[in-house]
C-alpha cells in the first residue's frame, strides 16, 4: 500500500481526530474568553478591551490587562502543561496512573520553588524561581523513572509517588517554617494546592518560555511513544532510541511542570483526568493523545478557575481543591479497575 | 505597660515586644526579660500580676488561673473609648492610675490638636496576603478620624477579609494604606503588594505606607498614626512610596 492510497478507515480516523482537535480548541478558546469575563466586581469587558486596544489607561483596561488577562493565560498554559505532561508520562511508563501530581513531580517542583523564593534568591534573580522548580521536577522525574522503570506494576508507581510526594511536602513545610517571615507558614497551602489569584503579566513572561520548550520536547516525542506502544523491541527496530526518549521526556515534563508550579503552585489531577477522558477518542494511541490531553488540561483548569471565582466561598478555594474534587473519583475508579484486572 | 511602669517593676514581657518593626517599646523591652507566652516561663518569674491579651494562648491562661495567679485579661479595643478604658484598666492593675490618666489626657490632647479633613476620601487598608481591616475596628476609627472612609465593608462581610486586588481596583479607592513594612524576608504575602497593577493605577490611587507598629497596640502611637494618615493623604506632596 502506498501513501497515496490511504485506507478509508485510516482517513476516517484522521478526520475524526481533526474534529476532536478543533472541538477541544473551541472549548479552550471559550473558557479563555469566559475567564476574562468572570471576576469579583462588575467590569465592562467589551469597554475594557476597547480601551486597552486604544492604549487608554482607564480603570477597566488596567484591571483587564494587569489582572484578568494574566490569570486566564496562566490557567490555559498551566493546564496545557499538566495535561500534556500527564499524557506523556503515562505513554512512556505505560501506566494510566502516572501523573505529575500523583507521582510527586509537582510536589518536588513546589519544593524547588519554595527554596528559591523564601531564600530570597528569586528577589535578586527572578529566573531563580522557575529554575528552582524545574530542578525539583527533574530530580523527582529522574528518581521516579529510576525507581519504577518501564512497565513496572501500578503498585510500584503509586508507592514511589507516595514516597516522593510526602518527602517533598515535608521538606516544603520545613523550608516555610524556617523562613523568618511570619506569613510564610500560612503559604504552604498555596504551594501544595495551587491558585491563580492575583497573577501578573511578568509571571506570564517568566514561565511561558520554559513551558513552551517543554511542550516542544514532549509533543515531538509522539512518534516514539506510538512506536513504543507496540513494545520496546519493535520501537527499537523502528529506530527509536529508548535512552534518548527517556531523557527527552524527563526534561520536557520537568520544564512544563516546573515552570507551571513556579507560578501557580502544585495543582493535582489535571494530568490524570484529561488523558483518561480523551484516551478512547484517539484510539488509545499515546502519540495522538499528547496534544489533545494538553487541550483537555487547559479547558479543565480554566473551568476550575472560573468555578473558584463563581462559587460563593471566600477567600476563594485553592485550585487543587477543585481539581481534586473532579479528579479523585477518576483516581479511585482507575485503582478499582486495575485491581480487577490484576 | 512598659510605658506605665518603671522597668524594674516589670518581671517579663512578651518576646514580640522586642521586634522593632511591630513594637513601639522595643527599646524599653530590651531591658526586661522576655517570655514566649508559656505558663512555665511566666511562673518562673513569680509575678504578682499577669497581663494577658485576647491573643494569648488559652491553655496558658487556664493553667495560670488554676495556679491562682492574679490575672488581668485585655480585649482588643474597637474604639477610642475602649482604648482609653483599656489603658485605665491596665494602669489600675499595676497600681499606676495617675500615669494611666496622664497617658489618656495626652492622647485626647493630641487628637484634639489634629485637623478634621473633609470631604472623606475612600480608602482600603491592604495587609500582606491581601487582608484588609474589618468594619468596627480601632483601625477604622483611626481612619475615620483622619477623614477616610473604610471601603472594606463594601467588599464583603465582617472580619479581617482577604481582598483580591481586582476588588481593590474596581472599588475605586482614593487611598490604599499599605501595612507593608511588617517583615523584610520574602513571602508571597508581601509580593502581592508589589503587583504591577498598583503601579499601573498610579495617580488615581495614593499609596500610603504606615508602620504597623503604630496601630497594633493602644497608646500614644494612636495619635501618631492619625497624624501620619492625615499628613500623607491630604498633603500636597506625592504619594509615599
Amino acid at each position: 500500500m502506498t501513501a497515496a492510497s490511504v485506507s478509508p478507515v485510516a482517513r476516517a480516523e484522521a478526520t475524526r481526530h481533526a474534529w476532536l482537535v478543533v472541538g477541544l480548541s473551541l472549548i479552550v478558546a471559550c473558557a479563555l474568553v469566559g475567564s476574562l469575563f468572570v471576576g469579583y466586581a462588575g467590569l465592562d469587558v467589551t469597554q475594557a478591551i476597547a480601551d486597552a486596544l486604544r492604549g487608554a489607561q482607564t480603570l477597566p483596561a488596567i484591571v483587564l490587562v494587569e489582572l484578568r488577562l494574566p490569570r486566564a493565560l496562566l490557567g490555559c498554559f498551566v493546564g496545557f502543561s499538566l495535561g500534556l505532561a500527564g499524557a506523556a508520562m503515562q505513554g512512556f511508563l505505560r501506566n494510566p496512573l502516572a501523573e505529575p501530581g500523583v507521582v510527586g513531580v509537582s510536589g518536588a517542583a513546589a519544593l524547588g520553588a519554595v527554596i528559591a523564593f523564601y531564600s530570597g534568591l528569586s528577589t535578586l534573580v527572578p529566573l531563580a524561581l522557575p529554575f528552582g522548580a524545574i530542578a525539583g521536577a527533574i530530580f523527582a522525574a529522574l528518581l521516579l523513572f529510576a525507581l519504577v522503570g518501564r512497565g513496572a506494576g501500578t503498585m510500584t508507581v503509586i508507592l514511589a509517588g507516595v514516597a516522593i510526594n510526602s518527602f517533598a511536602a515535608a521538606l516544603t513545610s520545613l523550608a516555610l517554617n524556617l523562613s523568618p517571615n511570619g506569613f510564610s507558614a500560612l503559604e504552604i497551602v498555596y504551594w501544595l494546592m495551587g491558585s491563580l489569584v492575583d497573577r501578573s503579566l511578568p509571571q506570564v513572561w517568566l514561565a511561558t518560555p520554559f513551558m513552551l520548550a517543554g511542550w516542544i520536547l514532549l509533543l515531538t516525542a509522539a512518534p516514539a511513544l506510538d512506536a513504543l506502544s507496540l513494545g520496546e523491541p519493535t520501537a527499537r527496530s523502528l529506530g527509536f532510541d529508548m535512552a534518548r526518549l527517556r531523557v527527552r521526556l524527563v526534561v520536557g515534563a520537568a520544564l512544563a511542570v516546573g515552570a507551571s508550579v513556579a507560578v501557580s503552585g502544585a495543582i493535582g489531577f489535571v494530568g490524570l483526568v484529561a488523558p483518561h477522558v480523551l484516551r478512547p477518542f484517539v484510539g488509545h494511541r499515546p502519540g495522538r493523545l499528547l496534544f489533545v490531553s494538553g487541550l483537555g488540561g487547559a479547558a479543565l483548569l480554566l473551568l476550575a478557575d472560573i468555578a473558584a471565582r463563581l462559587l460563593p466561598i471566600r477567600p476563594e478555594l485553592k485550585l487543587g481543591v477543585i481539581t481534586a474534587m473532579v479528579g479523585a473519583p477518576f483516581l479511585f475508579h482507575l485503582v478499582y479497575r486495575l485491581r480487577r484486572e490484576a | 505597660m512598659l510605658r506605665l511602669a518603671d522597668a524594674d517593676r516589670v518581671a517579663s514581657v512578651s518576646w514580640l515586644s522586642r521586634d522593632a518593626a511591630n513594637s513601639n517599646v522595643a527599646a524599653l523591652a530590651d531591658r526586661v526579660p522576655v517570655n514566649h507566652g508559656l505558663a512555665e516561663e511566666v511562673m518562673s518569674h513569680r509575678p504578682d500580676v499577669v497581663l494577658a491579651g485576647a491573643w494569648s494562648s488559652r491553655t496558658t491562661v487556664e493553667i495560670l488561673k488554676r495556679l491562682g495567679v492574679k490575672l488581668v485579661e485585655f480585649d482588643v479595643p474597637r474604639t477610642f473609648d475602649e482604648a482609653r478604658a483599656e489603658i485605665r484598666k491596665l494602669a489600675a492593675a499595676i497600681g499606676e492610675q495617675e500615669r494611666g490618666e496622664a497617658m489618656v489626657r495626652d492622647i485626647d490632647a493630641g487628637l484634639a490638636a489634629l485637623p478634621s479633613p473633609k470631604p472623606p476620601l475612600r480608602a482600603l487598608v491592604m495587609q500582606p496576603n491581601g487582608f484588609t481591616v474589618e468594619k468596627g475596628s480601632l483601625v477604622e476609627e483611626i481612619m475615620n478620624r483622619a477623614g477616610l472612609e473604610n471601603l472594606a465593608s463594601r467588599v464583603g462581610g465582617g472580619g479581617y477579609l482577604q481582598v483580591p486586588l481586582e476588588a481593590v481596583a474596581l472599588q475605586q479607592a482614593d487611598v490604599m494604606i499599605l501595612n507593608g513594612e511588617a517583615y523584610g524576608a520574602p513571602s508571597l504575602a508581601t509580593a502581592a503588594l508589589e503587583h504591577p497593577i498598583i503601579k499601573a493605577l498610579g495617580r488615581r490611587l495614593r499609596v500610603v505606607a504606615l508602620p504597623p507598629k503604630l496601630w497594633t497596640c493602644v497608646g500614644p502611637n494612636l495619635v501618631e498614626a492619625t497624624r501620619l494618615l492625615i499628613a500623607q493623604t491630604r498633603g500636597a506632596g506625592t504619594a509615599a512610596r
